[in-house]
Order: structure tokens, then sequence, then C-alpha cells
């Protein structure tokens, strides 16, 4: 079934029509999600959002569109307001919560069992350095960088999602790039890469 | 190539975003420098990890969760409130704050007194208020 199609029968309020929206395009938006919020639990929670918003406003969507796009958006959207949520929630936090949270983050990214703990601990180790620049990045950034690397979009796509000029998204990516080698360098230079 | 030019291009170095030539004055560079070489592997390490920090299985109980949600937002959405109620209420509301701005402006007015009563009102009160001036200590002990 092609996009068109399950556009059109969503609106005449078919339920399947939403099973297979919801099927076909959960990994692009728990994946766009992910890569914003870093957390796993999060990234489902506001992609679940983003499907409900869909349902609700399929009437608003235009045919000349492209879905992905629009998903992207919605996803987007609902990432950074999380974002911008929890930031606000963290004022409230106490330093425990945030060692604890650390702590949960670390235990997340591994994934994969292995034999060897040590090289673990450091890919764990590596994986909270690299978010933690990723996350220190600007906004637009952060964004730009996220639909690249997570997504693997083309800067025309990019360009799309974001509405803006193909050479802004080059221009944001190699800044982004720009200022993720300099925090890695630091890094570096502090030993704790 | 200085050590500092090759930092400044190792991200685009290893993303193959440079000029062929420019990548083979890094290669060469980081074949020379052994600092260089080591952040170099550092960064490439580091970067590598962006490639498996990707969601690529699926909840299967995605869908459920997500119509779970749909039918939970429909019953929490209050029923549409006539139309009346909706002009109504902000009125009443509207004219009880105007009604209560006006109250707040009566209450703060000053009384207007005109100054005969209030020169009146200060020799009625003062002999009671301060005895030694309507009856002198040595009038008060003669007696």
């Amino acid at each position: 079934m092609s996009d068109t199609d399950i556009i059109e029968q969503l609106k005449q309020g078919s339920e399947a029509a939403f099973k297979t929206l919801v099927d076909t395009h959960q990994k692009l938006v728990v994946n766009t999600c992910y890569g914003l919020v870093q957390n796993r639990e999060d990234a489902e929670d506001i992609a679940q959002d983003v499907f409900v918003e869909v349902y609700r406003n399929i009437d608003k969507f235009r045919a000349d569109a492209k879905l992905s796009t629009w998903l992207y958006r919605i996803a987007v959207n609902r990432s950074l307001n999380h974002i911008r949520d929890n930031k606000k929630r963290k004022w409230f936090h106490s330093f425990e919560d945030e060692v604890a949270n650390k702590r949960r983050e670390a235990m997340q990214v591994s994934t994969s069992n292995t034999d060897e703990p040590e090289y673990e601990l450091e890919n764990q180790q590596r994986a909270i350095i690299l978010r933690e620049a990723i996350n220190s990045l600007p906004q637009n950034q952060k964004v730009a960088f996220t639909l690249s690397k997570y997504e693997e979009l083309s800067y025309q796509e990019i360009a799309e999602v974001m509405d803006l000029s193909v050479s802004s998204v080059e221009s944001l990516l190699f800044r982004a790039k720009k200022g993720l080698q300099k925090k890695l360098y630091k890094c570096y230079k502090k030993k704790c890469l | 190539m200085k050590c500092n030019t090759v930092h400044n291009k190792l991200i685009f170095f290893l993303e193959k975003e440079l000029p062929v030539s420019e990548m083979e004055q890094v290669q060469k560079h980081l074949g020379e420098c052994s600092e260089c070489a080591r952040f170099a592997t550092e960064m490439k390490n580091t970067l590598q990890f962006l490639d498996n920090d990707k969601v690529n299985d699926e909840n299967p109980f995605f869908y459920t969760r997500v119509k779970e949600r749909l039918s939970k937002q429909a019953e929490e959405q209050p029923a549409v409130r006539p139309f009346l109620v909706r002009i109504l209420q902000p009125v009443a509301f509207s004219m009880l704050l105007l009604l209560g701005i006006y109250g707040g402006f009566k209450l703060g007015q000053v009384p207007k007194i005109t100054t005969a009563d209030t020169n009146m009102t200060e020799q009625e009160v003062i002999p009671y208020w301060n005895e030694l001036e309507a009856e002198p200590i040595e009038a008060f002990l003669m007696e």
C-alpha cells in the first residue's frame, strides 16, 4: 500500500490503514526521536504521541507533501518540546536524581553482551561523551546532525524537513561537525576520551 | 600540513568529505605524526558509536499503545459545550472583573472633607485627647 493510499483510507477513517501507517513508519519516528532525546523509553513515548497527532490531524495533511517529511517534522518538534520541558523539570531535580539518570543512561548504552568488561566500560564512556557533545550543539545543528546520522537523510531531505535551503543545511552540518570535533579534541586533551 | 590544520579537518577526513588532495595530505600527516594518529583513532572509535546507536528493533506492542492512548484521549476530551455557555460564561466573568475594578477604584478614593469640618473636629476632639491643653497643671494643683 502506497503512502497516498494510506492517507486516503485514513481520511475515510480506516483503522487498518492507521495500523499500516504505524507499522511501516514506527522505526523512522522512534529512531528520529531517539536521536534527539537519547532515551529509548522517552523516544517511544514521544513516537506514540506523534502517531496520535497524525491520526487527529490527517485532514490537514497536504496531498502534495511527503508523508515521511510530515512525520519527521512532527517527531522533531515533539522531541524538542520534550527536551525543553525536561530542562525546566531539571531545575527541581535533586543531584541524586541526576546521578541515577546518568547511571541508567550508561546502562542503556551497553546493548551487547561481551566478555570484555573493560572494553565495554570504555565504550560506555565514549557513548556518554559523544552524547554530551551532540547535546551541547545548538538546536538547529543538533536536528540537522541527528537527521543526517540517525536517519541518513540527504541534504535535500533535511532541508525539506527543517524548511531550510540546502545550503543552510550544509552550513549547519559543517558547523555541527566542527563543534563536535572541537569538543572531542578538548576531551581528548583532558584525557577523558 | 601542521597538526592544528589536521585537527580542524579530521572529522571531515573521517567522513571522507575532503577533496582528494587534502585527503592525501591528512593521510600522509597521520602516517608521520603519532599524536595526531592517536587522536584520529580515538575520534574514529567514538564516532563509530553513532552507527550502532540506532533503534533497530520494533516494539511489538507499539500499535496497541498508540490505540490505547488515542482512546484515552478521546475519553478525557470534554463534551462540546453549548453555544450559550461558551458565550455567556466569558461575558459574565468579564462583567465581574469590571465590577471588581470599579469597586476597587471606589474604595481607593480619598473621602472629600471640607476644611471647616476638619477644624471643628479638631476643636471638639482635642480637649479629650490632650487634657493638659484644656486644663493646665497649675490650675489643677490650685484646686
